[in-house]
Order: C-alpha cells, then sequence, then structure tokens
C-alpha cells in the first residue's frame, strides 16, 4: 500500500490496518512496515501499532489465489490508497483480471545492466534481489547456506533469518527455504 | 565480513574494521547487532554528503525533501495518482547500484547525462533525491564535490516521449560500458486495460528481450489520473 506525498498522505493507519487485515485473510506468509520491520521478527500487534503517515505498508502471496483474493476485498473496500502487485507478468496479470481490477501502470524490469561480471553467483543473487533495498548482504546468504548444509539449522530457520534483514516485509521466506534446500 | 551489504568491514589481526570510504550508512550492521562485543556505533552524520548517503542507502528513512522512505522516490507506485508518467510518455527508475554492487556517484552522473543527452527530462527535486545534487537539471551534471561519495543505490528518475524510447535505451547501452558498477533499468508506462502497452515493441529492433516481469500499479488510489 502507498500514499502519495500531498494526495493521500495523512490519516492513513485506518487504511493500512485495512490492508493488513485483507493480506493476513488471504494468507500473506511475510509483510511488515518499513519503519518497524517484518513480522518474521516482530509481532504483528507491535507493527501495526506503530504504524504512522511515514509508514509503508508491505507483503507477500506465494499464491495467485491469494493475490486475486487481496485484491477483491481492497477493491470492495474502496479505500483510495496505490496497490502495486510485483511478480511475473503473465502471473499478474491474470490476477488483476480475475479479481476485476484495471491495471493503470506499469514499471516492467529490463534487468541488469553495467558491469555484471562484479556481481554475486546466481544463488545468491536470487535470494538477495527478493529485498529490493539490497538489505540482504550475500556473503551472509553464503553463510546461511553453509549451517543449513552443517545441520546447523533447517532452510525455513535460515530463510527466516535471512528475512529478518529485509525491513519492508517484501522477503519471500518460503522461496528463500525452497532456495537454499536446492542448493545444499 | 559476512554482515556488511557492501564489503566495508574488514578482519585483520584479530580486529574487525570499518572502511569508512567503502561504508554506505545503511546501518545493516548496527541494526542487526552483529558485533557480539557491541562495538559498532553510528559514525557521525557531520556533513552533508554523509547523511545524503544514510538517507539514501537505509530504507527506513524518509527523505527529508520528497519525504519518502526507501530511496526518496515514488515512481510507478503511486502513478494511479501522482500522474508523474502520462500516456504518451516512457517513465524511466534506472536503480544505479542495483543489485548490491553500491553506486559511487560519479557513475550516476554519467548514466544521468547519458539520458539528458538525448532528450529525457529528469524528475524535480521534489520528485527525486538526486535531482538535488544537480545545479542544471537539464544537463545531468552533479555537485563536484559530490561525485566520491558511494551510496547502497540510488534512482535515476525521469520520462521521455514514447517515440524517444528507442534513443534512450541506445544511450544506457553505450553508458552501460562505461560504468563502474551495475544498474537495473525500469520503464514506466501507462497501460491499457489488458496490461499492454505496444511502446514495448522498439525492444525487438534493440534485441533487448520483452521484459516478463514488473510492478503493476493496479489503479485502486483515488482520485484516479485517467491521462
Amino acid at each position: 500500500m502507498y500514499q502519495a506525498k500531498g494526495i493521500n498522505d495523512i490519516g492513513i493507519k485506518p487504511k493500512a490496518l485495512a490492508f493488513i487485515a485483507a493480506a493476513e485473510a488471504v494468507g500473506s506468509e511475510n509483510w511488515g512496515d518499513v519503519k518497524t520491520g517484518p513480522v518474521t521478527r516482530f509481532s504483528s500487534a507491535e507493527v501495526r501499532e506503530k504504524i504512522s503517515d511515514k509508514s509503508r505498508i508491505r507483503g507477500v502471496f506465494t499464491r495467485g489465489d491469494q493475490v486475486i483474493g487481496f485484491l477483491k476485498k481492497i477493491k470492495e473496500q474502496d479505500l483510495g490508497m496505490s496497490v502495486v502487485i510485483t511478480g511475473v507478468l503473465t502471473e499478474v496479470l491474470a490476477a488483476c483480471k480475475k479479481a476485476g481490477v484495471t491495471p493503470h501502470s506499469i514499471n516492467y524490469s529490463l534487468g541488469v545492466w553495467g558491469s555484471k561480471d562484479k556481481l554475486p553467483d546466481e544463488v545468491a543473487l536470487s535470494v538477495t534481489t527478493m529485498c529490493g533495498h539490497h538489505m540482504i548482504p550475500p556473503k551472509f546468504v553464503k553463510h546461511i547456506m553453509k549451517q543449513v548444509e552443517a545441520g546447523k539449522m533447517t532452510p525455513e530457520q535460515g530463510a527466516n533469518r535471512l528475512s529478518d534483514f529485509c525491513y519492508c516485509g517484501i522477503f519471500n521466506q518460503v522461496r528463500c527455504a525452497d532456495i537454499i534446500r536446492d542448493n545444499v | 565480513m559476512t554482515y556488511c551489504t557492501v564489503d566495508a568491514i574488514y578482519f585483520k589481526d584479530k580486529k574487525c574494521t570499518i572502511d569508512q570510504d567503502e561504508c554506505v550508512e545503511c546501518y545493516v550492521c548496527i541494526r542487526q547487532k552483529v558485533c557480539p562485543r557491541n562495538a559498532i556505533e553510528p559514525s557521525p552524520l557531520d556533513t552533508f554528503y554523509k547523511e545524503f548517503k544514510h538517507m539514501m542507502s537505509d530504507p527506513v528513512e524518509n527523505h527529508p525533501v520528497t519525504g519518502v522512505t526507501g530511496r526518496g522516490t515514488e515512481e510507478v507506485k503511486t502513478n494511479d495518482v501522482s500522474g508523474r508518467v502520462r500516456r504518451g510518455q516512457v517513465g524511466f527508475s534506472i536503480d544505479m547500484g542495483r543489485p548490491g554492487l553500491g553506486v559511487y556517484l560519479r557513475d550516476a552522473e554519467k548514466v544521468a547525462m547519458a539520458m539528458c543527452k538525448v532528450g529525457v527530462e529528469l524528475a524535480p527535486a521534489e520528485q527525486s533525491p538526486l535531482a538535488a545534487l544537480m545545479p542544471d537539471k537539464s544537463s545531468g551534471k552533479l555537485k563536484a564535490d559530490s561525485l566520491d561519495t558511494r551510496l547502497l543505490s540510488v534512482i535515476i528518475e525521469g520520462h521521455c516521449r514514447e517515440e524517444k524510447l528507442k534513443d534512450v535505451l541506445l544511450a544506457l547501452r553505450k553508458v552501460e560500458k562505461e560504468i563502474d558498477t551495475v544498474f537495473s533499468v525500469g520503464l514506466i508506462l501507462r497501460v491499457d486495460e489488458q496490461g499492454m502497452n505496444n511502446t514495448l515493441r522498439c525492444l525487438d529492433e534493440l534485441n533487448i528481450p520483452q521484459p516478463h516481469r514488473g510492478k503493476v500499479n493496479v489503479g485502486l488510489g483515488r482520485p484516479l489520473v485517467t491521462d
């Protein structure tokens, strides 16, 4: 959920709570407010309590039916806040159609350009890029994978530890656990 | 060291040291309490560029001018109510230093100048923190004393007419060879009811793969911008 500066950025807390309720109702795996942190680290009550007009609420869905259900609930309530769904375009657009919402604008990703030889390996990138602000150090991903490999933690525990670093709550720890499992 | 987003923590002689020139002030090490002896403290943000570095690199902070968290820009996120990119235009969100390499502003300047030369109008300082460092926004040139500043990432935001998209992509293709980091390219377009825009056809002429991922603004903001 996004508020626009000078347009609809005052008194957002009740709307943010409605967004969170809709996300939780369809089983969002992770969500958070960048000003407090993700629910993988902080309690849902604490994140809700601290919501202010500076908050930004983001979350994760792992199935198309969750996205459709969430969009239907938000459309019904007509909260007037901007909503962005990020993902594979064919899947997101199909979900929009089924939910009865009309896409307005799209930020198309044309990928990474420049000195790509300096990037970490694909496995680390597939985890770190789930946090758009890049709060997850690539070497920490490798460290966690070694811990899992050594039997010191499960893939799920490793993924949850990594999700702590992404304050938005947009990190998909379910997918991350799969990546860890497939690569150790 | 394991915990640093940009490898600015070094371990030598049984002691960890933070390279202050490499550090981007993202505060990940502080927030995650990674030092077992609790020895890491924030360094004083006692210059404009140190504060700018922290504001840009730590998404928890709100940028003081734009008022927005993250990298301080709204881009496509609120386009349904801000109308930042209208029909007939292409918006650009060039995420310098992402993913994860960081960026010196000298490299951001090269890309911004290349875009301006082919007709991109950069977003103003009220919308885009980088523009606040440009004495003349039409050139993309940054203040000389900013160029050695390193950030985790910074977004170059602007727009042009759809007809100019090919020129801008060619300019980006040229300048990508002249910088010491990476950037993620985002094209922002108004779309039809099916979520399509024919402007993307020009990608085929340039052998750029059609995008299969993106951020879809689903048009639920009010009042809705319709043009």
